[in-house]
């Protein structure tokens, strides 16, 4: 049994601004899950979450280095720092306390200290939470809704292989079996570049791999509905609802809270 | 009973009265040409409140979306339903300050004698005059210049809203309704509307809508090619290109631009009518923008200029008359009224521009004709968004600093603009930012050495440069170099409508124009989310060179 919460927030962190971040978290389990991130772990991880949450992408690239000189594993800074600071990030998010803008410059922060992660850990061979493949289909050039979920999904542990944006039906069947990925994410801004999802799934089931990976889609005109016509898996209406969507189709159930596909969440208007 | 609303009016409602009905009864101006049968598509409204007290869409509607109906159709079922409703061809305010090039008039159709002549070819005999119409056809706004071309002079300046935005308030949504099952409707409504437009002008100035002998019409590249009926699916999809633009680098055809006869195009002036649309500078940049750089006397710059054509679509162009670079920005409809709260275009009862004070003073607000206030403009939130920043009750992304979800900047009129407002606002700032940020850093200079920013088309004209500046909506050329050259599309238009040699210089222009695709710059993303940020726009010192992506 946990501790029963006391009225005023127990403090995790002797860190003032994240204590005042970590605030916003309201729903009793999710303040548990949050609180254990950050449990224990040395005041720079909470140095470096805090500078996410709060878009200094100049801090979050000056103290990853710093951590890193110091000693902490690379997977340690992304866990306790960066993916800590970005759970925080899409709470806010959702429950409205945060907009979009905010998020943008969490997410070019988290990039900022994902430069230095990366290299070490796909040269590590880490297990990931899943394999994720990503990118905007044929015909359409918007990828800012897609890359705000790219840095979502890696904060939440995925390997996430960008395929950019006018990616043709073929290039993601190559992705998916060179990297053997559970999860392929197509993404479109367009209306008139929306039917080329279909499509995309249309060549996998040519090529009788369709079994083999689970397809979710997003992108402002997608819907719920236009994803279950075309034969998608999953529809994520914003960055949160990918990660949710991602975590569901490659079957995590690690005991840690889910961000909810609450109906309070919204839509990211990439 | 419930009534029946419209613009802050009211009438009591009754079964089986059509929404035409009511308009009659509160002397709106709905256009029709059919008799009200439901064949012409012109009487287009909006219901805002109350679809489900009204009968159900006839067979004639079946090309309509959303709250749209015909109000011919449309008539109450339920007298207990509260239904508002509103008439797409409201007003907008005309820009009536535009740049006058003093270009000598080289007429392709002249008096000659007796006859009326279309460069050698004898077209009619004369009557009583020759007259030629400038169309600059707009996402959101279509604006018309009729033009005596014996004297080279505008007679009449007319615009009107788009009426195609049942098919969606943007091109790429316009593209899908023009590829699905109504194919060829967007044209049918746009030709209708400016068909009843030049009947309407014409009856005011006295004259035969026959005695019209040529006409130009510019647009973005999707709304010309609609006019011209040109396949536009193109345009839809990567790399973004106008069928005309598909043909020319296949060698199928000279040039983007077009020619038809009037009566092909079911537009009614004289038949034999020519009817032009210069070329397009490039995939979504469109003969609109053609027609910007003619007005602008591009052909003419020797110094690195910039003009930024601010609209649904924002266009961004850098260069001089040797070497120039344009791009297109798919900025959506937050500053033209769509997407925002209390957002609406520049109608009268727009609020076009707040003042506010850090001592808690209430807030000053202006609204187009003094009306009160029904909704903000473009003008009036670039002037809010500054205000906010400058007495610092938001920061940089958007975010009140006293923690509030919103702000009122009408409060006697109970509007606001939200956290979620701001977020629309920050991105389709953002759309802009970015296309000049891009172009600029392409082209190898900075804001300082723009020696003259255009800013053309919608609201800009009526924008505070230096609390565009301060937002970062436009690169932060010094104030004095900004110019506003108003509606700057048909002013190009006219000028080509009254000159040949204009045309072919169009020709020469555009084939110097390089396009650039902002999204596949490979900082895209940050770039992007800098300009989220309501703060100056800030480049690098020194020219990056033109090397750079």
């Amino acid at each position: 049994m946990e501790a029963h919460l006391p009225e005023t927030p127990y403090m995790t962190t002797q860190h003032a601004g994240l204590e005042k971040e970590i605030r916003y978290v309201t729903k009793p389990f999710e303040v548990k899950h949050i609180r254990s991130l950050f449990e224990g772990t040395d005041p720079i991880m909470h140095e470096i979450a805090f500078n996410l949450i709060s878009g200094d992408q100049v801090e979050v690239d000056r103290l990853t280095r710093e951590a890193l000189a110091r000693g902490f594993e690379a997977n340690a800074v992304l866990d306790d720092g960066l993916i800590a600071g970005m759970a925080v990030v899409g709470i806010k998010f959702r429950d409205n306390i945060i907009f979009v803008p905010e998020v943008l410059i969490a997410a070019r922060a988290m990039k900022a200290g994902m430069a230095y992660i990366e290299p070490i850990l796909s040269e590590s061979g880490v297990e990931p939470v899943g394999t994720v493949i990503m990118g905007t289909v044929k015909g359409d050039l918007h990828d800012i809704g897609k890359n705000l979920c790219i840095m979502m999904l890696r904060g939440a542990g995925f390997v996430v292989h960008d395929l950019g944006v006018d990616t043709k039906p073929e290039e993601f069947i190559d992705a998916v079996l060179e990297h053997g990925a559970q999860v392929l994410g197509m993404s479109a801004l367009l209306t008139t570049t929306m039917p080329n999802m279909g499509r995309a799934i249309e060549a996998f089931e040519a090529e009788g791999l369709r079994e083999e990976v689970s397809i979710m889609v997003g992108g402002a005109p997608v819907t719920q509905e236009f994803a279950e016509d075309m034969g998608a898996d999953g529809y994520g209406k914003d960055a949160i609802a990918c990660v949710d969507m991602a975590r569901a189709l490659v079957g995590v159930r690690d005991g840690s809270a889910p961000l909810e596909t609450a109906a309070g969440a919204r839509e990211a208007s990439s | 009973m419930s009534p029946i609303h419209h613009a802050g009016r009211e009438l009591d409602s009754a079964a089986g009265m059509t929404i035409f009905d009511y308009a009659d009864s509160l002397s709106v101006r709905v256009p029709t040409s059919c008799g009200r049968s439901g064949e012409c598509h012109e009487c287009i409204v909006e219901v805002r409140s109350g679809m489900e007290g009204l009968t159900p869409p006839t067979e004639s509607e079946r090309f309509l979306r959303g709250g749209y109906r015909l109000a011919c159709q449309a008539a109450v079922a339920e007298v207990d339903a509260d239904v508002e409703f509103a008439v797409l061809r409201r007003q907008p305010r005309i820009l009536t300050r535009s740049v006058r090039r003093r270009t000598a008039p080289a007429p392709l159709t002249e008096r000659r004698g007796s006859g009326v002549y279309f460069g050698e070819e004898r077209v009619d005999a004369y009557r009583d005059g020759i007259y030629g119409l400038a169309v600059d056809v707009g996402t959101t706004t279509v604006a018309l210049n009729v033009v005596d071309l014996e004297r080279a002079e505008v007679v009449h300046t007319a615009s009107f809203e788009n009426p195609q935005r049942f098919g969606g308030s943007d091109v790429m949504h316009r593209i899908s309704y023009d590829g699905g099952e109504h194919s060829g409707e967007l044209r049918r409504v746009m030709l209708s509307a400016i068909n009843f437009e030049v009947g309407e002008v014409c009856r005011r100035l006295g004259i035969h809508r026959r005695r019209i002998y040529e006409a130009v019409f510019v647009g973005n590249s999707t709304m010309r090619d609609i006019v011209f009926g040109v396949d536009v699916q193109s345009i839809g999809e990567k790399p973004y290109k106008s069928l005309t633009e598909v043909e020319l680098e296949a060698g199928e055809r000279s040039t983007t631009a077009l020619e038809v006869r009037a009566r092909d195009l079911d537009l009614r002036i004289f038949p034999g009518a020519n009817v032009y649309s210069p070329p397009l500078v490039g995939c979504h940049v469109g003969s609109d923008v053609t027609a910007d750089l003619m007005a602008v006397g591009m052909n003419e710059q020797d110094d690195a200029v910039m003009l930024v054509d601010v609209g649904t679509n924002t266009e961004v162009v850098v260069g001089n008359r040797l070497r120039m670079m344009a791009a297109s920005c798919p900025a959506g409809p937050a500053f033209e009224g769509g997407a925002i709260t209390y957002g609406m275009p520049g109608y009268d009862g727009a609020v076009e521009a707040v003042g506010l004070s850090e001592d808690g003073a209430p807030v000053r607000y202006e609204t187009i004709g003094g009306a009160p206030a029904e909704g903000i403009c473009g003008s009036g939130l670039v002037d809010l968004l500054s205000e906010l920043r400058r007495t610092g009750r938001m920061n940089e992304l958007g975010a009140f600093n006293d923690g509030a979800g919103e702000f009122y900047f009408a409060p006697d009129r109970d509007m606001y603009v939200s956290r979620a407002d701001l977020s629309a606002l920050a991105q389709a700032k953002s759309a802009n930012f970015c296309g000049q940020w891009i172009v600029l850093r392409r082209y190898g200079i900075t804001p300082e050495e723009v020696s003259r920013l255009y800013l053309a088309g919608g609201f800009a004209n009526y924008v505070d440069a230096g609390h565009a500046v301060s937002i970062g909506f436009i690169a932060n050329v010094p104030e004095e170099r900004v110019a506003k050259v108003g509606n700057a599309s048909l002013e190009g238009a006219t000028i080509m409508l009254t000159s040949g040699r204009a045309r072919e210089a169009a020709e020469e222009l555009v084939r110097r124009i390089e396009h650039v695709e902002l999204e596949t710059a490979p900082d895209f993303f940050d770039i992007f989310v800098e300009g989220c940020m309501f703060k100056p726009m800030q480049m690098p010192r020194a020219s990056t060179g033109a090397a750079a992506p």
